[in-house]
């Protein structure tokens, strides 16, 4: 069954299909334990003739308690078990150092990826100033933002490192979903979530979004390139000239 | 209360006097079994509903684009394109309305309408519920619920279309079929809430006397306790409904943040500054809880089930009270698990998957239980019997699954996927329906007066049991391989594509499994008519509902009742026969057994001159 995973590429995904395959094959045993004594008392406890008594009993006190305590001694085990990655993984003082942030922005049907060019610093933004060309709400006062740049469905991030997304929604709830990377995160509008990953595998990877956000939702697929850093500063640098590009005529046009 | 007063005498003289109008007897009834009656036929009609809603879904899953066959032409063009095929618009009405009929227009009046009117007061020796006419609004705001939900078929935009979780801010700027969604839920909730305060009562009050609380059979326990959890969650969702409502309708924004950008609305009038989470929090808060409302009552009739057709006392009757205790609690502080994605603080994660690990407990206890009920005993293969045996069975995979998505980072992966559809079936129908049918067949001679056919019964369970784990197994391993739900078309992605074959399985399985619920509706129709005339006892039951007559005229029972024993007292060695009805004094038991012996001793005499 675990066959059926798509491939990780993700660093710390290794750990969560470690402990998918370790309840998996948990669950298997005690499936296959139950059934066959079930089963097993299914054909030899079916009457026979007419007549015959069952055995009177109504209860053992010692087996009560022996499995109450072994499932609750398994179930606190994966319990900490799992805690240990969950901590790793999403408690914000656990995060490693990113060494790059892409904002994303749920809009419906579609994924908004924002970038912060080259001074490597995100302008201020803010809801108020969000509109359907400014999908992130950047203030256009603030000269940190002049050379941020935004791709659509089309996000574009290095390999073997470190990358934090901060998410959020212009309109409805839609959830963040790269399965090659184990990691889903809703986006909620009016509320920014960080969630990281470190794909350490170059190649296209699909984004998905997991979370109903009206009759367009299955169409709300983008596209995940991972590339060698140099690969990827090339891209960075076409995509911030033609941020100049379009910057350059109004520039002019208002002095 | 006057009115109640008033009605109530009213129903005790006619009781006698055998001229109760047609209207008096079969629609505005007070007695608890024609309510009982009137909530098994209208889920039943609701359950074709949401199962053709069902069979739609599948048939776009698998053959995307298609046009539906046969009936395709047929549909309205608000449902449908020109060739016949599902549009992604009726795509998510469908699986908003399956969702939200299922849940709380079939799995929950078959289990806590039909089965606790029907059973309550028969299993504790009462003549009705508490609160008669209560009990007739309960039912009476139910299909009208019912047909409001359904009532945006006739609005512009169709019916609600925000899933049956209805998340805002999508659910918040929605259709006027939304609206009715909120207001049909606001009115099944206020139903739930007046059965609930009917039941609770009724139990505490009501009860035959001699027949303390553990005396009571697992069925009148766990609606006891779902009645509680009923009269807890309900409420809280009513107040988020309420607030919904009014951002829909009044433009407020409990659950919108400030700039939403939507261009289908005029958003001038909404102020911003709410939370989406907080609507999922008051819905969790109720919708978890009403996992175990539609669980819990499905567990008792199963416990009663195998223990009558095991011919054995119920292992452990304590242990599995206290289960079910704990269940409830449990289940009100582990909301938060469907929660992990989405956004809500990590910490909080932590706290949940714990509480939700421990709640695994109670449940396994429940499952080795009921195998100790079956060791040693003297099964008979009904089909009550093979439906309750089924339940255990699935409820084990629908609960191993559990654990899957209870670990946080596991559920990162299969949170949304096809793997909680697969869940959720396996302990809603897996569960929850096959106790139902269990139940169905077990009072059906009770309710009726007659026998249904055990041979369509059976072949009923079988179709029924094979295409299920066919369906819903599969389901599993869509989810592990990502699968989304409630998307309209898995083909636009590519690593969806290989599934296209199961998904084409999948939907071969649904279709008989639909259509084999036909047999179940022959089954009960027919019997209804033309059965076999049912004995008070079929089942030589201990459970003081096979005392009435079969079946039991308007006040039940036709002597008066004093209990002895619990209910489980099976093939007890102080008894001649198998069972010892919970009425059955200990003069009287002395009395057959010196009147046994005595048979014997002639036996022997006889045995002995020839």
């Amino acid at each position: 069954m675990l066959d059926w995973l798509p491939e990780n590429v993700s660093v710390f995904g290794e750990g969560v299909d470690h402990l998918f395959s370790l309840i998996y094959y948990i669950s298997v045993v005690i499936f296959f334990l139950v059934n066959a004594i079930y089963i097993a008392f299914i054909i030899r406890y079916r009457r026979k003739r007419k007549g015959d008594k069952a055995y009177h009993y109504h209860g053992n006190n010692l087996l009560e308690i022996s499995w109450t305590a072994l499932p609750f001694a398994l179930f606190l085990f994966l319990a900490f078990y799992s805690d240990g990655i969950w901590e790793d993984i999403r408690y914000s003082e656990k995060t490693p150092n990113p060494d790059l942030v892409v904002e994303v922005m749920g809009q419906t049907y579609l994924w908004h990826f924002r970038y912060p060019g080259s001074d490597g610093i995100f302008g201020r933004r803010d809801r108020k100033f969000i509109t359907t060309t400014n999908p992130f709400g950047v203030d256009p006062d603030d000269p940190n933002g002049r050379d941020d740049f935004t791709t659509i469905n089309n996000m574009n991030i290095p390999v073997n490192k470190t990358v934090l997304v901060r998410l959020s929604s212009m309109d409805v709830i839609h959830s963040f979903f790269l399965p090659n990377m184990r990691v889903k995160q809703d986006a909620v509008p009016g509320q920014w979530v960080d969630v990281w990953f470190n794909s350490r595998k170059t190649g296209e990877f699909e984004i998905a979004c997991a979370e109903l956000c009206g009759s367009g939702h299955y169409l709300m697929r983008g596209v995940m390139t991972v590339q060698a850093q140099q690969n990827f500063d090339t891209w960075i640098d076409e995509q911030y000239s033609n941020v100049l590009a379009s910057l350059a005529p109004p520039a002019t046009s208002n002095e | 209360m006057e009115a109640v007063l008033h009605t109530e005498k009213h129903e005790h003289n006619e009781a006698h006097g055998h001229s109760e109008s047609f209207i008096r007897k079969y629609i505005f009834s007070t007695d608890h079994k024609m309510i009982a009656k009137q909530f098994m036929f209208t889920a039943i009609i609701f359950l074709f509903i949401g199962g053709a809603f069902a069979l739609f879904i599948r048939w776009q899953l698998a053959y995307p684009g298609e046009p539906i066959p046969v009936i395709g032409q047929m549909l309205p063009s608000t449902w449908v394109n020109d060739a016949g095929a599902v549009t992604a618009e009726w795509y998510t009405q469908l699986l908003t309305m399956h969702g939200s009929i299922m849940i709380f227009a079939v799995i929950i009046p078959l289990l806590v309408g039909t089965f606790g009117n029907f059973a309550i007061p028969l299993m504790i020796g009462a003549d009705d519920m508490a609160f008669p006419f209560l009990n007739m609004v309960s039912f009476w705001l139910f299909p009208v619920a019912g047909i409001l939900m359904m009532g945006g078929f006739f609005m512009e935009g169709g019916m609600a279309a925000a899933g049956w979780t209805a998340y805002p801010p999508l659910s918040a700027i929605a259709s006027m079929g939304q609206t009715l969604w909120i207001v049909a839920l606001f009115l099944i909730g206020f139903s739930s809430i007046l059965g609930g305060v009917n039941y609770v009562t009724t139990i505490l009050n009501m009860r035959a006397p001699g027949m303390k609380m553990f005396d009571l059979p697992m069925t009148v326990w766990a609606v006891f306790i779902t009645a509680i959890i009923i009269t807890i969650g309900t409420p809280v969702l009513a107040s988020a409904l309420a607030m919904l409502f009014m951002d829909n309708f009044l433009h407020t924004s409990f659950f919108q943040p400030e700039n939403l950008i939507v261009p289908t609305r005029d958003m001038s009038r909404t102020a911003g500054g709410g939370q989406p989470l907080l609507w999922q929090h008051l819905f969790w808060f109720y919708s978890h809880p009403a996992v175990y409302i539609m669980i819990l009552p499905g567990m008792g009739v199963v416990s009663d089930i195998l223990a009558t057709f095991s011919r054995k006392p119920l292992y452990g009757y304590k242990a599995m009270v206290f289960a079910i205790i704990a269940i409830a609690f449990l289940g009100i502080v582990v909301w938060g698990h469907h929660m992990f994605q989405s956004g809500m603080n990590p910490l909080l994660g932590t706290t949940f998957m714990v509480s939700t690990m421990v709640i695994a407990v109670p449940s396994a206890i429940k499952t080795f239980n009921w195998l100790g009920t079956m060791w040693r005993g003297q099964m008979q293969f009904t089909t009550p019997m093979l439906n309750a045996v089924a339940f255990v069975s699935m409820f084990v995979v629908g609960g191993l699954s559990g654990i899957f998505m209870a670990s946080t980072p596991v559920d990162v992966f299969i949170h949304d996927t096809y793997f909680i559809v697969g869940h959720i079936h396996y302990v809603l129908f897996g569960g929850s329906l096959f106790a139902v049918f269990a139940g169905l067949h077990y009072w059906f001679p009770k309710m009726t007066g007659r026998m249904y056919d055990e041979r369509i019964g059976k072949w009923h369970f079988w179709i029924t049991f094979v295409t299920f784990n066919g369906t819903f197994f599969p389901m599993h391993i869509l989810g592990v391989g990502g699968m989304m739900r409630r998307i309209f078309d898995p083909t636009v992605y590519d690593f969806l594509k290989p599934f296209q074959p199961m998904n084409e399985f999948i939907t071969i399985n649904a279709m008989i499994l639909g259509f084999a619920q036909f047999l179940l509706v022959y089954n009960l129709v027919y019997s209804w008519f033309k059965g076999r005339k049912a004995k008070r006892n079929p089942w030589r039951a201990n459970t003081l509902e096979w005392q009435a007559p079969s079946p039991p005229p308007h006040g039940n029972f036709d002597r008066a009742l004093h209990v002895y024993h619990g209910p489980y007292e099976y093939s007890s060695p102080l008894t001649v026969q198998d069972y010892l009805p919970q009425t059955t004094s200990p003069e009287e038991i002395e009395e057959q057994r010196r009147h046994h012996e005595q048979r014997l001793q002639q036996k022997n005499e006889q045995d002995t001159h020839a």
